[in-house]
Formats: C-alpha cells, structure tokens, sequence
C-alpha cells in the first residue's frame, strides 16, 4: 500500500510539472508575443527607411554585411563606434575571471562564450570539476553561516524563548536580511552604476542568483559607461556570497 | 583552504581561456572593422553616422532574438513551443537567454514563475533520481541472488549505470543534433553538457536556426532528454561530492 501511494505521489509530481510548464509557457507567450512583434516591425522599417536612402546600395551586399555583423556580434564583438576597440577585449584577464565564475557557478549568461573548439572542450572540462568544487565551497560557506544562526538561537534561548519560536524567528530574520542585502541594496546600487531602473535590478539580482543568468542584463556591460576598476570584483563577491546565502536557505 | 583553492581555480581557468580566445577575439573584430570601412568605401554616398545608427539599430534588434536575415524577418519565437521551451530553461536553471521577458510584466512573471518552479524543478530531478537508484540497486540484488556473484557486483552495477548514462545522454545525443542542427560533433558535445549542467550559455540553441526544419517531434524528445540527462547529472555529481566530502 505503500508503494502504491509512493507511485502515486510520483505520478502526481510528475503531472504537476508539466501542468506548471503549460501554464507558464501559455502566460509568457501572451505577455510577449505583441511586444516581440512590435520589435519586429521597428525592425524592418528601419531596414527598409535606410535602402532607401541609399538605393544603389544592392540588397544582395547588404545581407551580407548583415550577416557578417549578425556573426560578430555573437562572437561578443560589438562594433559601435570608430574603431572597433581592438585593444579593449572581452577576453582580457578580469573578464575572462568574471566568465570563469560563471561557468562554475552555472550562471552561464553567455554574452561571453567560448568561440574556439579549443575553448570549447576546456570550458567541458574546466565545469566537470569546478561544478562540484563550487557546491562544496557554497556548503561550507553556508554551513559557517548556519553557526551564526546557531549562536543567535542559543542567545535567544538563554534569553527564555521557545524552540520553535526560536526556529521561525532566525529563519525569518536571516530570510529578511538576506532579501534586502542581496535584492534590495544591489538593486539601488546599480541604478547608479549602471542605470537600470529599480524593477530590472531586482531582475537581475533575481535571474542571477537563482543560476539562471540569461544573459539580458550583465554588469559592467554597458557601452560608453565608466566602471571604478573593482567594480565586477565586488559584484562577484557579491554573487558569491548571495548564492551561498541561498544554499544556507535550503538547509534550515 | 578551500577558498584559496576556490579562487586559484577560477583563476586558472580564466588565465587558459583567455590564451585560447584572444587571437580569434582579435582577428574577428579586425574582419568587421575592414568590412566596416569597405562598405563605406564602395559608396561614398553612404554616410559614417547613418551607418553607425543602422548597426546599433541591427544590435538592438539581435539582442531581442530578430535577425534581419533575408526578406522577411525570423520566425516568431514567442509562440507556445518557444514559450514552452523558455519555461522550461527557466525553471530548470539553464537560462539559455536568446529569448527572454523584454516587456516588464513578462519579467515580474518570469521571477514568480521561477520561485516556485526552481523547487519544485528540484524535487522533480530529486525524485527522478531516486527512482532511477532504486532500479540499479534492484538489479543488483537481482544479478547477486541469481548468479550468486559476491559484493562487488554493486560496484559493477553501479558504473555500468554510469556509462550507460554517459552514453544516452552525452555521447549519443550529439549525433542527433549534428543531423538536425548542423553542428559538429564536438559543438553537439559541448551544447549537450553546457545544457545538462545548467550554466546554458545561448550560444547554441537547438531549433533555432530559420533555414532549417525540424521535425514536430524534435523539442519534445530534447526536453525530455534534458530532464532525464539533468537527473542522472544530479546523481553524478552527488556522487561525486560524497567523494570529496
């Protein structure tokens, strides 16, 4: 009888994922769909108003300057301005640090990838070890962390709480504290630095530390914008330690 | 200790993938700049600042997922199986992020969506994982009691589960994707454990490619195998961690 409940549970969790997904799916294709569209008339018409300007300029060469440029902007290489600046890259040794803490972190945002096969197959190998090495880290981290909820209990404790109200309080008070030093703070920080409204801050904080990371909003990535030289140091220590916040969120 | 260790290897890696990406990073930006200067040579009615803001306009454009390939423009990619496999690079962590929420309803959406979805994508993995241990341990018990073979068959077992996972889920795939997609076997390789591990650069997405068709079977078989690939993953690296720890 047990067995069969346990099966049943499974098939439910199974059932409710997929539900879950529709849902989802169904919801983000009605929130998007007009907006998209829009883009892509926008698009077009720019495309069209600039032939038009220039009407010698044949099709065929234009689709090919787009093509190429379609190509390089993949490979992160964003050409706005004079000169393409050759001497700024985007694989200098901070931003290839900054793309190696989000490999094995499992971020991932990929406006920065490996383009080569050589680059590639490292990047394999470079996860397969540094993923585990990661979740160990993010475990001790959070298990010092969890001492410190210990030490507060005990505190309370002494003071004459019960335990379980003890239990709830440390668990809302580090909830709170942790929504407000990794959301809420960065939030208004890179409204300044990077001129993000508040709501697309909370975004990325939100999309970043979840190990999401798709890629939309990245720091330190904004075109003709002055960073103070450890200002992706600090960001990623600030990953670091949100993401181990997370971990010890899971094992209270 | 850990941290130092933590940190140097981060560190390593970011020192050898700047070694293997520099010289195609450089020789790419010098192809376009020549293009750059050779469309504006070839037509000198054509003019730098108009140029400029038809470039800007096209990455504008790209980072919302529109090519402006040919003539008419891509083919939508919020309509329900795009929206669907968005939904489930969102909960399962992976983020390819071609296609993301520019409207900002989408995005307040897109974080509720995935607080609740990302635990309940965990327990899922969880459960997958579990069922799948139990039928290798049940083998096991089967292949002892049957031909009377002493402990070491549950190390056997256990590998041999290994390898077939290995095998199904990253050697295999591949394979289909270099038929359907085009790739290389080693890009295959490379999109398969980028996907399975969830760091989902983008940079490879499958079905997205216009000139090409895919059959309607296509995204439903990856998403299964994505879920499937990303428990045996799971189990993996647990493995993997109760070794270390």
């Amino acid at each position: 009888k047990a067995m069969c409940s346990g099966k049943l549970q499974t098939g439910l969790l199974v059932a409710s994922y997929f539900v879950y997904l529709l849902v989802g799916a169904a919801v983000f294709q009605a929130l998007e769909r007009t907006a998209e569209k829009q883009e892509k008339i926008a698009a077009a018409q720019m495309k069209e108003a600039f032939l038009q300007n220039f009407t010698h300029l044949t099709v065929a060469e234009m689709e090919q300057f787009m093509k190429n440029l379609s190509e390089a902007i993949q490979n992160g290489v964003y050409p706005a301005g004079n000169e393409s600046q050759i001497e700024d890259s985007n694989w200098d040794f901070s931003n290839s640090f900054f793309f190696a803490g989000t490999v094995v972190s499992t971020i991932g945002y990929g406006t920065l990838h490996p383009k080569t096969a050589g680059g590639q197959i490292f990047c394999v190998f470079f996860a397969l070890f540094g993923i585990p090495l990661n979740i160990v880290f993010l475990h001790r981290v959070g298990k010092m962390l969890s001492l410190l909820c210990k030490k507060l209990g005990k505190f309370l404790y002494e003071k004459g709480m019960r335990k379980k109200k003890i239990k709830f309080l440390t668990l809302l008070f580090f909830l709170v504290t942790g929504i407000l030093v990794f959301l809420c703070l960065p939030s208004l920080f890179f409204q300044i630095t990077e001129g993000w409204s508040y709501s697309e801050g909370i975004y990325f904080a939100f999309i970043t530390l979840s190990t999401i990371g798709f890629g939309d909003y990245v720091v330190g990535k904004q075109p003709g914008r002055n960073y103070f030289s450890y200002y992706r140091m600090l960001v990623a220590i600030w990953i670091l330690f949100g993401l181990a916040w997370i971990a010890l969120l899971f094992n209270l | 200790v850990l941290l130092a260790l933590y940190m140097g290897y981060v560190g390593l890696g970011a020192g050898v993938l700047r070694a293997l990406e520099r010289p195609a990073e450089v020789r790419a930006a010098q192809h376009l700049v020549q293009q750059h200067w050779e469309l504006l040579a070839n037509h000198t009615c054509l003019r730098g600042p108009a140029l400029q803001r038809l470039i800007e306009g096209i990455i504008q454009a790209y980072k919302s997922g529109i090519t402006l390939q040919g003539n008419t423009t891509s083919l939508g990619r919020w309509d329900f199986s795009g929206s669907f496999f968005f939904s489930i690079s969102a909960i399962t962590t992976i983020g390819y992020g071609n296609l993301s929420p520019s409207t900002a309803t989408g995005r307040i959406f897109c974080i509720l969506f995935a607080l609740f979805g990302i635990p309940l994508n965990l327990v899922l993995l969880n459960e997958i994982g579990q069922l799948v241990l139990l039928g290798v341990q049940h083998c096991a018990h089967y292949l002892e009691e049957v031909f009377h073979w002493q402990k070491k068959t549950s190390l056997l077992i256990k590998t041999c589960a290994l390898v077939t996972g290995f095998l199904l889920f990253l050697l295999l795939p591949p394979l289909l994707f270099s038929d359907k997609e085009g790739w290389s076997y080693e890009e295959g390789f490379y999109y398969s454990f980028i996907t399975l591990s969830t760091i989902g650069f983008g940079d490879y997405v499958i079905g997205m490619n216009p000139d090409r068709t895919y059959p309607s079977w296509y995204k439903n078989v990856v998403s299964l195998w994505i879920i499937f690939g990303m428990a045996w993953l799971a189990l993996v690296i647990k493995f993997c961690i109760s070794f270390l720890e």
